[in-house]
């Protein structure tokens, strides 16, 4: 025998409580990878989908708020704001070039898509992206280019019809993935898009890249001269959007932090309630010349062992979920406003580490009052407790 | 021959919720190495405390308490308990067996609490269950065991360490006739061994067979 058999036979003696304590500290640990994973796998793909913007600076209406930006980035429906004097006028201006987007909506299948107006060459060469089937659509022409990930899920190829807002469309091309937003989006050329929707010549956005970027914020000061805009550089739109991503990430992380912090209580709970059903057993071990010290050691190593088995468990469990549930959780509304957020990215190791560390030092903590209270009962008391 | 348990004194007062309850009130003993004496007295007089108090489960309220020399009463809790891991052994009425444990590792519990290497445990273990005739319970669970059997066990485990002296409390009091000599022979011969033997009972005829017996009531030796 030694001390670690003793604190096994004891884990084990009690197997449904054991599996119940355990489960407790397992799906917080796993509820805690997931959100963290998550609330990574959203950053993640917001600071792709920015330097993916193939822009310096992004031109909006007055009065946007972040949540208005994270579509910027999302490729999710806004309303066309920027009337087409305005666009005009800017385009003008020297040293810029202009990317007008008009991101409106439509379904297939009875399941929205998005679907964005863009010049459409112009933008394939700015963002450099790459035709896998087919071609790039005209102007003028009702005319699809799929993204990729929407390619695939409507099993979409060149040649295929399909009607946007009751408007027939014919597939002309298929892009490569970009591993954006722009993987899950239908692109049609802008007048098109302008035409089918009635806009009246307005778009949503403007996409602005400089020429001097040494100059940027005197190009910035020169469009709201220009037109009744605001102008926003793609790094402030990054800061912006991911403050709201991380508050996002940090709630998740806090909801998911509760959850551990009740698995605590579990295991407060089913030490205390051990150490009075075994205050038989303290008294018998006590008697053949246990010392205190021993045990509220074996005590502290059960818990621990909670914080041990429940924190690998839940690391592992929690990093299987993340890759079945995540992208579940990113279809749902609340975090569905990055389109693309269909990966996850797991917490980096030393997280996860920290992860551990924390699972056992909470289930530490939560032994040392019950290991307390089982090392002060008297022998003879706890002996002949019946 | 020396005495090896030497009571000086002692009260032994337990402190209640509300009133504090007296169970000794002033004894003196001296009990020989070697001897068999039994403590027999009515029930919630004092006979238990008394052999708590002999054997290191308990401390004095006042008085003291020498052992082989040792004096309890001015122990650490940790010396107290390293005292009852290597100089007596307790055996009770209700065999307070570790359920969770198979016999062998009952039988090993006070030496791995006194340190010995698991090696020494087992082969201890197998030798001291062979003297009580229980090899063949070896790895069985103490639910397992018969009344009779969970004492033999009981007695094994209490002679882990080789111990000055044992420390039984109504040992037979929950065993058939069978099974009550059986224990009683084994007890008999760790007396002709050389062993000091102090026994809680109720029963007269158990009583007979000891060297000396000691009546405790009302909390005093009478």
């Amino acid at each position: 025998m030694n001390d670690y058999r003793l604190v096994l036979r004891n884990l084990f003696g009690s197997r449904s409580r054991f599996a119940l304590t355990l489960t407790g500290i397992t799906v917080g640990i796993t509820a805690l990878v997931v959100m963290m994973s998550l609330g990574g796998g959203l950053r993640a793909q917001i600071e792709r989908q920015a330097t993916d913007l193939g822009a310096n600076l992004i031109v909006t209406p007055k009065g946007w708020c972040a949540y208005e930006q994270v579509k910027v980035l999302s490729g999710n429906q806004l309303p066309d704001a920027i009337p087409p004097d305005e666009v005009a006028a800017i385009e003008a201006i020297d040293g810029v070039t202009v990317l007008p987007y008009l991101t409106v909506g439509s379904a297939i299948d009875n399941e929205p898509v998005p679907v964005t107006g863009v010049r459409v060459a112009e933008t394939v060469a700015a963002k450099r992206w790459s035709v896998a089937e087919g071609e790039i659509p005209a102007a003028g022409e009702h005319g699809v280019l799929a993204g990729a990930a929407i390619a695939e899920s409507f099993a979409l190829a060149p040649g295929d019809s399909l009607t946007l807002r009751g408007t027939p469309f014919t597939v002309r091309g298929v892009m490569a993935s970009t591993g954006t937003g722009d993987d899950g989006v239908l692109f049609i050329p802008l007048d098109v898009a302008q035409e089918v929707y009635e806009t009246s010549g307005r778009v949503s956005f403007l996409a602005v890249s400089v020429a001097d970027l040494s100059a940027v914020d005197l190009y910035a000061q020169r469009i709201t001269d220009a037109a009744n805009v605001a102008v926003i550089s793609d790094r402030q739109l990054l800061a912006s959007v991911l403050s709201v991503v991380d508050s996002v990430g940090t709630t998740l992380t806090v909801i998911a932090a509760v959850a551990v912090l009740t698995a605590a209580f579990g295991i407060i709970n089913t030490m205390l309630m051990a150490t009075l059903e075994r205050r038989r057993e303290i008294g018998i071990l006590k008697s053949l010349g246990s010392t205190n010290a021993r045990v509220f050691r074996v005590f502290m190593l059960e818990a621990a062992a909670y914080g041990v088995i429940g924190g690998v468990v839940g690391l592992v469990v929690g990093t299987a979920a993340s890759h079945i549930i995540t992208p579940l959780i990113a279809a749902n509304e609340f975090t569905a406003f990055v389109g693309g957020a269909r990966v996850s990215a797991l917490p980096p190791l030393s997280d996860m580490l920290a992860i551990l560390i924390g699972a056992v030092a909470v289930s530490t903590a939560s032994g040392l009052y019950p290991a307390w209270r089982a090392a002060r009962l008297a022998p003879v008391e706890a002996i002949s407790y019946e | 021959m020396s005495d090896a348990l030497i009571v000086r004194g002692v009260h032994k007062t337990y402190n209640g919720r509300s009133v504090p309850t007296p169970a000794l009130r002033g004894v003196d003993l001296e009990i020989e190495a070697g001897t068999f004496t039994c403590i027999v007295g009515p029930s919630g007089h004092g006979k238990s405390t008394l052999l708590h108090l002999l054997g290191g489960l308990d401390r004095p309220s006042a008085g003291a308490v020498h052992a082989f020399g040792e004096d309890l009463s001015k122990m650490s809790d940790a010396r107290l308990a390293r005292f009852r891991a290597e100089r007596v052994g307790f055996v009770f009425q209700f065999f307070n067996l570790l359920k969770g444990l198979d016999v062998t590792e009952n039988v090993s519990m006070p030496m791995m609490l006194a340190g010995r290497s698991p090696r020494e445990q087992r082969d201890r273990a197998a030798d001291l269950l062979a003297s009580v005739g229980l090899s063949e319970k070896a790895h069985a669970r103490p639910s397992e065991l018969s009344g009779g059997q969970m004492q033999r066990v009981a007695i094994a485990r209490a002679l882990a360490n080789d111990p000055e002296a044992l420390m039984l409390d109504e040992p037979t009091g929950n065993l058939d006739s069978v099974s009550e000599a059986e224990v009683l022979a084994i007890l008999d011969e760790l007396h002709s061994a050389g062993r000091t033997i102090v026994m809680v009972t109720h029963s007269p005829e158990i009583a007979a067979r000891a060297e000396r017996v000691v009546e405790v009531r009302d909390g005093l030796i009478a």
